[in-house]
């Protein structure tokens, strides 16, 4: 199984380069984390648009998430808009988590307050194994 | 009367035919211009089902044999892309430095392209790091050693019937196909046309009688757009980069651009 899903995560970023600014291959390909959290800014630049996310953890304490998102280009095509998303907006963001362990990950897809669910369009998404949420 | 019924029929057609001919020798090019995407590849997702019924699919492209001398170097930057992929640690391309494909993988058209025909010239503008090529058309080709290598060379162009023919020169040694080692004397020739009123073909083969074996040849489908403006593309905000091994890393943090 292991083996499968390693020739998967290898399928999926090749491809990529081709349709996208760089290898994803250095996100998790095998688990997806939840993020819960309140939106810090919604960065609508290329090579990518960036969402960054304060997520209250359980001792109390904040922490700080960078979330990669595809190009705008790509995304004005799919119907994103740059004011989608504001500062302040709670949002559920389902990331493939930096392999690093930084508080980085890629986005999958993101819930809105009005629970409107999008996606960024990342090339090969179905390579991605999604975890349970949380 | 039949006869000369027959008899008029006869010169009717023939004259019908040389003015056809006529018509051939002086016929304006197609209209390429506009802008157009990938077909059969849109948003990575590989499609190939509506070309297959439609029949404008191109032929599927050569892999390129490279000279003994070479295979050591391609083959290990292929092993080297494949296995840091596989841990998690992929090597960069030039994309990380927000570098453009160059040609000919720019015509691979990440993002749509436009053509634009002018009066000596037709200008193709690829949307991803808006890239830009020109193509002379009608003039002498410069002898390679004549042009500074850069990501898009020299090119010229002429139409032969409905077909635009392309001869580009002086690709940079570091712009790379699908990381296909190349000497100077590389020359990409195209061949493009209209397979459908709406469906664009590149033929693109490339010579390089150092260091491939043989000349290969790839294929690029485009489908017309016809209600789409290309969107720019600057790279504002470039978080990716290349460490010192040559791996692809990212910032984390809010870099406080706007």
């Amino acid at each position: 199984m292991k083996g499968l899903l390693v020739a998967l995560a290898v399928m999926g970023a090749a491809p990529a380069p081709a349709f996208a600014h760089h290898s994803f291959a250095m996100y998790d390909h095998t688990r997806t984390v939840t993020l819960k959290g309140e939106v810090t800014k919604f960065q609508w630049t290329n090579p990518h648009a960036y969402l960054e996310v304060d997520v209250k953890q359980k001792d109390g304490t904040t922490k700080h998430y960078s979330i990669e998102m595809t190009s705008i280009n790509l995304m004005t095509r799919l119907g994103w808009r740059s004011n989608m998303i504001k500062a302040g907006d709670q949002v559920k963001v389902t990331v493939s988590p930096l392999l690093n362990g930084e508080a980085g990950g890629l986005m999958l897809d993101v819930t809105l307050p009005d629970g409107k669910k999008l996606e960024p369009g990342v090339p090969a998404v179905n390579t991605f194994k999604r975890s349970p949420e949380e | 009367m039949r006869i000369l019924a027959s008899g008029l029929l006869v010169v009717g057609a023939i004259a019908g035919a040389v003015s056809l001919g006529a018509q051939q020798k002086t016929a304006p090019p197609p209209n390429i211009s506009g802008a157009w995407e990938r077909y059969g590849a849109a948003l990575g997702q590989p499609t190939g089902d509506a070309q297959r019924r439609d029949g404008t699919a191109p032929p599927r492209s050569e892999q390129p044999v490279v000279k003994p001398a070479y295979q050591k170097e391609y083959q290990g930057r292929l092993t080297a892309v494949r296995d840091a992929n596989a841990k998690g640690a992929p090597l960069a391309s030039n994309y990380v430095d927000c570098l453009g494909d160059g040609m000919p993988l720019m015509m691979a058209a990440m993002f749509p392209i436009e053509f634009l025909q002018s009066p000596g010239q037709v200008t193709v503008i690829e949307e991803a790091f808006t890239q830009v090529r020109r193509i002379r058309l009608d003039q002498p080709q410069k002898k390679i050693e004549d042009v500074e290598p850069g990501f898009y060379g020299h090119s010229v162009g002429h139409w032969e019937g409905d077909t635009l023919m392309v001869d580009t020169v002086g690709i940079k040694e570091s712009i790379r196909y699908n990381n296909v080692p190349h000497s100077d004397q590389m020359r990409i020739k195209e061949k493009i046309h209209l397979a459908a009123p709406n469906v664009l073909w590149d033929e693109i083969t490339i010579e390089d009688p150092v260091v491939l074996e043989k000349p290969f040849t790839i294929y690029y489908a485009y489908r017309r757009m016809t209600d789409y403006t290309l969107l720019e593309y600057i790279c504002e905000d470039n978080r990716e980069f290349k460490d010192a091994n040559g791996v692809q890393q990212i910032r984390v943090g809010d870099t406080g651009r706007k």
